[in-house]
């Protein structure tokens, strides 16, 4: 594998340049070459939702997405995520005040997929919530608090 | 002599005091994505390692070709057994010499399956994957043994501190009028957690810094520093927030060693991540266990006898031994008393610890039993409990410090309407749905080593507290910062709290459930010092506005110091630290009794598990309990098992902050299910492999199999068990929460499950 690629990537609102190989995903584009760790590396298998990003508005893996298949699309991290001002977005401050976490590792994946899914409309009772939230796995076991922050946040934004 | 009526609002507040419900303080930048885990520290000029792993289970590594590794571009080092820097060997946690050295962290001989032998650092970490892939190895290899089941496994070695004996059990069973006996088994399991152990090592001559997830930095540089035969001082390890432990991360393993030896060879900061699949053999999670149980007992149902006998897994590099008797051993009353345990060594990396080793597997065991035998005799699963209550610790023979068994079954029982049960097995439906309600018990001791703090008073009128303990979720830099406020009378968000950081203060490990009280202990001894400085000053001080006086004491709240009897307007401190033109004031206080302040002592409590003290020590034996009533919906046709409800009702003494207790409580509960319904490593028996080595086929339980979950707070402050009265919270939950579903499963369907995890294949 050789060749870089010059890539441009839309991140957060921003324009970034990043140049890697053609075969290193979103993931580590983000973590390892623009110093952007809050999406974090759990599995690096597509199996516990700990990268989960937005593009264009939809949650992706960015475990399982090329740097290169995101560019000139609009990619949302969890550091885009609170107003540029720092006021935080309504699932943040329901995840804070729930509790919706421990260890915190899983937490940014869990937020951009409860953003995601209270978009998607999937929020209408807890077992949807629950079905719909059960691609982030969270080892702690803040599974409870999660559901509560989500259908709290959903409230608040309808 | 002063004296301060500090306010106490306990249980309720959300003011920052210590028993307040307060969110995290480690929350907002968990939420930001801004909190730093250990690799993803920015370095400059790092490189990349990635291992290889054996794919035979016993054998020698007769040679490793790095040929198109070495010419793959970007790579800078391929290390194998045969240039790999031999180590000291480190002492142990528990404070005995290590293995005879030296200490290969690539080892020629393998002895299990998934065991790092090779390794490869590149520019990028896709370079470093990509030439991994072609180093080529060869092997002679033996033959092995991969599991309990295997023929080959034999009767294992007898563990001497795990035999406990009273009364004459084998006697007193066979007189007994009612028998059961029975086996009871459990399999790997891995801790998972969701961040994957990792770490960026970089030299600066002889000083190693480290950034590593930690649930112990202290005993973990102490071991780096003996590998490498370097002083303690020169290893820092950096580890501010971790991504998860569960008893994984506590000590040094060999591709921190593989990273630490890079670094130094190659004059860079090494970076090495250990893949998902990597992690089910970089360290061992809890083993497998097999224990037979036989009780006797009158026809009323109260105990004569028990009799147990268990073995556990362990690898044939170390001794790992899950106590199975732990909980038999203290659950009830019972004259006549036998346990003894095996540990059978096999082709597996050795096991580790993972939330409530021995604890868990002991009360599924036990509690499992107890509720056969109710069936057996046609009696209530409840009452059976509460008829053979222990009333004192049945092993040490003294009494408990607490213990609200009783009252977490009653409230449990009533939050749950256990009375309104219908006795037999598959007599609650609900369409195609068979019920079952069970119920089952759950213990965990109070372990106690000491522990130290620095408090650090501002000029601004703010404080620190400093510490290496760290917060891997359970709620450290909150409670800390709760227990410093309520001390010094500064709001909490004044309270900066640094942890994680092996040059900072020393504490022993976050493990067995020991941290907070230990920690918090620490806090309140140094607080209380510099708040004695503080007013010393302020009583004294040449240029204290409140030195005419002539008082013997002052108060302190909100961050302003006042007159007891309001003799003189209040000040704020930092005011008062601008009158007196004092920078800070600034307290560092350990819990060490007197005769272990000597250097040794102190490096072997904060570097080992030496001083850690049992839970029966000092006259009363020392245990959080807690009872799970769960309701299960299983499938009548397909065998499908759902928990459809909980309530747990817990002791763990008093809680420094109920809010952060209680997540612990449901994530243990949380854990608990999936280990009862999920969660199985599978060993391939032809090459001792784990075969689900990976997230999609290692089941953890996720969102959507998790009901509501109800947990109620029965404890009482505990002055025995902790300076402020707390006792163990974080692997007390998990405790129980297996046998409870297998009783629920039971109820529900007549059928008894005894060994995890309940498929539906076992129901069908």
């Amino acid at each position: 594998m050789t060749g870089t690629l010059n890539l441009k990537l839309d991140i957060n609102g921003e324009s970034r340049d990043v140049a890697v190989e053609p075969r290193v995903t979103l993931l580590d584009a983000l973590r390892e070459h623009l110093g952007l760790t809050g999406t974090k590396k759990g599995c690096d298998q597509g199996q516990c939702g700990a990268c989960t990003v937005h593009i264009d508005g939809q949650r992706v893996l960015a475990c399982l997405t090329l740097a290169a298949q995101a560019e000139g699309r609009a990619i949302t991290t969890i550091e885009g995520l609170a107003d540029p001002n720092g006021a935080l977005h309504p699932v943040q401050s329901a995840f804070l005040e729930h509790d919706a976490f421990q260890c915190g590792y899983c937490t940014p994946g869990q937020i951009m997929s409860a953003v995601a899914c209270i978009r998607e409309g999937h929020t209408k009772s807890d077992n949807e919530i629950r079905e719909y939230m059960s691609g982030n796995l969270c080892r702690c076991g803040a599974y409870s608090h999660i559901v509560a922050a989500v259908r709290e946040a959903a409230e608040a934004t309808s | 002599m002063t004296f301060i009526a500090s306010k106490t609002k306990h249980g309720d507040a959300s003011d920052g005091n210590l028993g307040g419900r307060l969110s995290r303080l480690d929350g907002p930048v968990k939420i930001t994505g801004s909190a730093t885990y250990a690799i993803e520290h920015q370095i400059d000029g790092l490189v990349y390692a990635v291992t290889l792993q054996s794919t035979i289970a016993a054998g020698t590594v007769l040679s490793v070709d790095t040929k198109a590794a070495e010419a793959s571009p970007g790579v800078l080092l391929v290390l194998t057994p045969d240039n790999i820097m031999h180590l000291k060997s480190a002492t142990t946690w528990a404070g005995t010499p290590g293995p005879e050295g030296p200490f290969l962290a690539l080892p020629k001989t393998v002895s299990f399956n998934g065991q790092h032998i090779a390794a490869v650092v590149a520019e990028t970490l896709e370079q470093a994957t990509a030439a991994a892939a072609l180093v080529k190895v060869t092997y002679e290899e033996k033959g092995h043994v991969f599991g309990l089941e295997d023929p080959k496994a034999g009767e294992g070695v007898p563990i001497e501190r795990a035999t406990m004996s009273w009364g004459d059990a084998e006697a007193a069973l066979a007189a007994a009028p009612v028998r059961i006996e029975q086996e009871y088994k459990t399999p790997r399991e891995y801790n998972v957690a969701i961040e994957p152990h990792g770490i960026i090592a970089q030299w600066d001559g002889d000083k190693l810094t480290l950034w590593e997830p930690s649930q112990w930095v202290d005993g973990m540089a102490r071991s780096y520093a003996e590998w490498f035969d370097i002083p303690f001082e020169n290893v820092r390890m950096i580890s501010p927030y971790i991504g998860g432990g569960f008893g994984s991360k506590a000590l040094s393993l060999p591709h921190g060693a593989v990273a630490a030896i890079a670094a130094r060879m190659l004059g860079k900061p090494v970076k090495l991540a250990v893949t998902r699949p990597q992690t089910f053999t970089a360290y061992g999670g809890r083993p497998a266990t097999r224990q037979t149980l036989a009780l006797g007992a009158t026809k009323e149902g109260k105990l004569l006898s028990i009799v147990q006998h268990g073995v556990n897994e362990t690898s044939m590099l170390g001794m790992a031994v899950e106590p199975l008797g732990s909980v038999t051993a203290i659950m009830y009353a019972v004259p006549n008393f036998s346990s003894r345990q095996n540990i059978i060594p096999l082709n597996t990396v050795t096991p580790g610890a993972l939330r409530a080793p021995g604890e868990n597997p002991s009360a599924f065991g036990i509690e499992s039993a107890i509720d056969e035998l109710a069936y057996e005799i046609g009696m209530d699963p409840l009452e059976i409990r509460l008829l053979n209550y222990a009333e004192e610790d049945p092993h040490a023979k003294i009494p408990w410090s607490t213990r609200r068994l009783r009252e977490a079954f009653a409230e449990g029982a009533e939050a749950f309407g256990w009375s309104k049960r219908s006795p037999a097995p598959r007599s609650m439906r609900d369409g195609n749905q068979l019920i079952g309600w069970g119920v089952a018990a759950g213990t965990y001791p109070v372990r106690r080593t000491p522990g130290e703090a620095l408090v650090r008073i501002l000029a601004d009128g703010t404080a620190e507290v400093a510490s290496s303990s760290i917060d891997m979720g359970q709620g450290t830099y909150t409670i800390l910062a709760q227990t410093a406020a309520e001390v010094l009378g500064i709001p909490v968000e004044q309270i900066r709290v640094k942890l994680g950081d092996s040059a900072l203060p020393r504490s022993p490990v976050a493990g067995g459930s020991q941290l907070a009280n230990l920690m918090t202990g620490a806090v309140h001894k140094a607080a209380h010092a510099a708040r004695e400085e503080l007013i010393g000053l302020a009583l004294n001080h040449p240029n204290s506005p409140f030195l005419d006086l002539q008082l013997n004491t002052l108060a302190i709240s909100d961050g302003t110091i006042s007159a007891s009897r309001g003799e003189r307007s209040a000040i704020s401190i930092a005011d008062f630290m601008q009158h007196i033109a004092q920078e800070k004031i600034e307290t560092l206080r350990d819990t060490l009794p007197e005769e272990k302040q000597n250097d040794q002592d102190r490096y072997n409590n904060f570097t080992t598990m030496m001083a850690m003290k049992p839970p029966t020590e000092g006259g009363y034996s020392l245990h959080s309990w807690c009872a799970h009533f769960v309701e299960v919906r299983v499938d009548e046709d397909f065998g499908t098992v759902r928990v459809s409800r909980m309530v747990s009702a817990l002791d763990s003494g008093r809680l420094y902050n109920p809010k952060l207790a209680e997540s612990q409580w449901r994530g243990g509960i949380i854990m608990g299910i999936g280990q009862a319904l999920l969660e199985e490593g599978i060993i391939d028996p032809r090459h001792a492999r784990v075969i689900n080595n990976n997230l999609g086929d290692y089941l953890v339980a996720t969102n959507s199999d998790i009901p509501d979950l109800q947990v109620i707070s029965v404890g009482i402050p505990d002055h025995h068990a902790s300076v402020l009265g707390g006792k163990a919270v974080g692997e007390l939950p998990i405790v129980g929460v297996a046998p409870a579903i297998a009783n629920a499963v039971f109820h529900a369907t007549g059928k008894r499950i005894r060994d995890l995890p309940i498929t539906l294949d076992k129901l069908l």
